[in-house]
């Protein structure tokens, strides 16, 4: 039984990619100091997430089955701290929070630790909706904005935001059966700041300070501005229905958004409209407030969830430039291009590999007597009598092998 | 939150769970005319979807104590509302979502917490441990009838399967390429249910709008493009549109009648269609296949209900399509076996979408029925 379990549940757009990434690669450098970070895939904890919640994502859920207790039993079967991370975790019912914290060895003797990484409305719910946009979503930023808003909060995505995002209900539901100092709150720093302050306050909460971690970012989810967003959105217009998700993730949220696109930083960014910044300001103070008289460990500064002032230059993603759009779609074009000579090259190797086993085959497929027999039908099928003799054959054949 | 943590807990919270304590015996008094209390008896109160759903269980008839416990337990699946709190039992506070009166809910959300359990009981149903039926035999003797099976999905598949455990599997060189077909509006519902079954299908409407607005019939059910297509690779005198089922034993080189596709309701089909997901993250694929189509299935189709039609709307899309590809049929002179206007839409009754109440109806029957006797519980073969 692990003595000391830290359960990192979000939430998203927070650095948590960053944050799984540094942990997934350090593995047996941790492993050397008494943590466990179980995963034998970088993705390991997602799956398990989506096992806990049985929430199907795209087909990626069929490589999910079990993946939950599988994690579990390597958290129990430690005897030191484990880390498990993934913020789509947040969003999980009391009844899922229940048996992950039982699983996790909570009430047998395990101290399980909460942590939330958190950061302002007025990042978090534009990137929200380009999350969305990144999962095949056509919605406009208007109507995400509204579905958001709307205090019904009946929608999919009202329901998904609210349920990724409201930091008192997502530590109702996590944080019930803790002691609010066993429940960690990590802010994100303002943007300006110090690159390397939110890993040190990620390290801080995870005991890391004494382990000389790599921390190199090989994945990471970066952001997309307003053309490319707007670009994004029009290509799963005109593609949702003949693109399968399999096929979605790798060409258009990775080649295309992730790999392409993102790289154009200096296109105007995704904020909140001007209109919209009073609400979320107060949505926020509300949350610092209760946040604060709930007694929980904050690792950085409540302040931090004011949010930054509205720009002065909003740029809306639903009326873009057009000539921005241009210039990100060419770059996707580009890329789709290269993309098609890297398999058309694999293809052509492929056919050569393919010719070369069919002749291989055509050596040695037939056996003779299969040869001769196939031989024969075919002369009797070629005259009158022979289909004839063929016929009786059959209705023989037919009646003797009808009991078999 | 309400929770057992809250010594004696507030009127409103002992309310609750005297009626929590109340579904567990079998009570059927709806929320809103509750009155009784009881202390807590549990982390937290079930949430006010799971509770609804049990208490129409215990009005359609007696659940067992491992099932009452597994609603409870249970949360819906996938994305969509929270757990919810009752309205009455919790001060509604300034976060998280608003309590609601579980009588309010639509069937659909009670739905999705009957998916979960559903699909934990078809997870743990324990299939024949035997080989796919199109894998066992011997070869096959270079004299036997070669066919292969391709249009309807629905009914080729069920062809292929019934003709598999006679023996007779299809392929093989010069093989007679049985183009199986229907009329066009039972071919659009075929197509529907076959991806229910397989790879997963949005809704019955969303997946048929799609279809009409692009003008263009499916391509699984798409009889001219098949026709075509196998013409162009076999030849047209190796190619037969079978519009007649009881020609069909005959032509795959049998003579018993093959059993008829099986008959999926509209509601069963949709439910299928929420429950498959879900299954999906209890099953491997392939298991997962097999037990929607040997445990699910036949249950589903048991239970009856009206067939899965299309709306009235579509029907002059439907009518003006299916006559076009029987002219186009007839015009090419594909060797047709039977009536060439079975191509068309015939008068049918039956239902023109699957309804959320009837789905609800089906979903807490089944749940009611339990695993059947001859599957016996066992998780340990998953």
């Amino acid at each position: 039984m692990s003595a000391k379990v830290l359960l990192h549940v979000g939430t998203p757009k927070t650095g948590t990619s960053y944050v799984q990434d540094v942990l997934f690669r350090n593995q047996r450098l941790l492993a050397e100091h008494g943590i466990l970070y179980p995963a034998d895939r970088f993705d390991a904890h997602f799956l398990a997430a989506l096992d806990l919640m049985r929430l199907p994502w795209g087909g990626l859920e069929t490589e999910a089955v079990g993946a939950w207790d599988r994690l579990a039993e390597r958290v129990r079967e430690h005897r030191g701290t484990a880390i498990v991370s993934h913020e789509i975790l947040a969003t999980a019912s009391r009844s899922q929070v229940g048996r992950a914290l039982e699983s996790l060895g909570h009430g047998s003797g395990t101290e399980v630790h909460l942590v939330l990484s958190v950061r302002d409305l007025v990042r978090q719910i534009p990137a929200e909706w380009q999350e969305n946009v990144k999962h095949r979503s056509t919605l406009s930023y208007a109507a995400f904005l509204e579905q958001v808003r709307d205090p019904a909060r009946e929608s999919r995505i009202a329901t998904w935001f609210w349920g990724v995002q409201e930091i008192p209900d997502i530590l109702d539901r996590w944080g019930h059966d803790l002691p609010p100092e066993r429940v960690h709150l990590v802010t994100v720093p303002p943007p300006g700041g110090a690159p390397e302050l939110l890993w040190q306050r990620f390290s801080r909460v995870f005991g890391l300070g004494d382990v000389d971690l790599d921390l190199h970012a090989e994945r990471a989810n970066p952001s997309l501005g307003v053309p490319e967003t707007a670009l994004l959105r029009r290509v799963n217009r005109a593609a949702n229905k003949v693109v399968e998700p399999a096929h979605y993730r790798p060409l258009v949220r990775e080649l295309l958004a992730h790999q392409t696109l993102s790289r154009r930083i200096r296109s105007p960014r995704l904020a909140l409209p001007p209109a919209v910044h009073p609400w979320a300001q107060q949505l926020a103070a509300a949350w610092s407030e209760e946040v604060a008289r709930r007694g929980y460990d904050v690792v950085g500064d409540l302040a931090d969830l004011a949010g930054a002032p509205p720009l002065s230059r909003w740029s809306d993603p639903d009326r873009p430039a057009e000539k921005q759009v241009a210039g990100a779609a060419v770059d996707a074009i580009k890329a789709l291009l290269l993309e098609n000579v890297r398999l058309r090259e694999e293809e052509a190797r492929l056919h050569g590999e393919l010719d070369e086993a069919r002749r291989a085959l055509d050596r040695s497929y037939l056996r003779p007597s299969y040869r001769l027999r196939e031989k024969l039908v075919r002369r009797l099928q070629g005259g009158r009598a022979g289909r004839g003799a063929l016929a009786v054959y059959r209705r023989l054949r037919g009646r003797s092998s009808r009991s078999a | 939150m309400t929770s057992a943590g809250t010594p004696g807990g507030t009127s409103g919270e002992r309310r609750a769970w005297g009626w929590v304590t109340s579904l567990r015996k079998g009570g059927t008094t709806p929320w809103a005319a509750w009155t009784g209390e009881a202390e807590a008896r549990g982390r937290v109160l079930p949430g006010a979807q799971q509770l609804e759903l049990l208490r129409r269980l215990n009005e359609a008839g007696r659940p067992e104590p491992q099932l009452v416990r597994r609603v409870l337990e249970a949360s819906a699946p996938g994305r969509g509302r929270p757990d919810l709190e009752l309205v009455g039992a919790v001060d509604p506070g300034p976060f998280g979502p608003r309590p609601v009166d579980p009588a309010d809910l639509p069937d659909d959300e009670l739905v999705r917490v009957a998916t979960s359990v559903l699909a934990e009981d078809l997870a743990a149903t324990a299939l024949p441990d035997h080989a796919d039926p199109a894998r066992r035999g011997p070869g096959r003797p270079p004299w036997r009838r070669r066919f292969r099976l391709v249009g309807d999905p629905w009914l080729a598949d069920a062809a292929r399967h019934a003709l598999a455990e006679r023996g007779r599997h299809p392929g093989g060189r010069g093989a007679t390429v049985l183009v199986l077909a229907d009329d066009l509006a039972t071919m659009l519902t075929d197509a529907w249910r076959s991806r229910v079954l397989g790879e997963g299908a949005p809704p019955w409407r969303d997946w048929l709008d799609d279809a009409v607005s692009r003008d263009r019939v499916p391509p699984r059910v798409d009889v001219l493009r098949a026709l075509r297509t196998w013409s162009d690779r076999v030849g047209c005198d190796r190619v037969r549109l079978v519009l007649d089922p009881a020609a069909l034993p005959r032509l795959a080189g049998t003579r018993r009648p093959l059993p008829p596709a099986p008959a999926l309701p509209a509601d069963g089909a949709e439910l299928a269609r929420r429950t498959a997901p879900v299954l999906g993250l209890l099953a491997l694929p392939e298991r997962r296949a097999r037990l929607l189509r040997e445990a699910l299935l036949p249950r589903l189709v048991a239970a009856g209900g009206p067939p899965l039609g299309v709306p009235a709307e579509l029907e002059g899309w439907v009518h003006d399509r299916a006559e076009w590809v029987r002219r186009e049929v007839l015009a090419a002179g594909y060797p047709v076996v039977g009536d060439v206007d079975r191509l068309l839409p015939r008068v049918r009754e039956g239902a023109r979408e699957p309804s959320d109440a009837g789905v609800l109806d089906l979903a807490v029957r089944l749940l009611l029925a339990g695993a059947s006797q001859d599957h016996q519980r066992g998780s340990e073969d998953r």
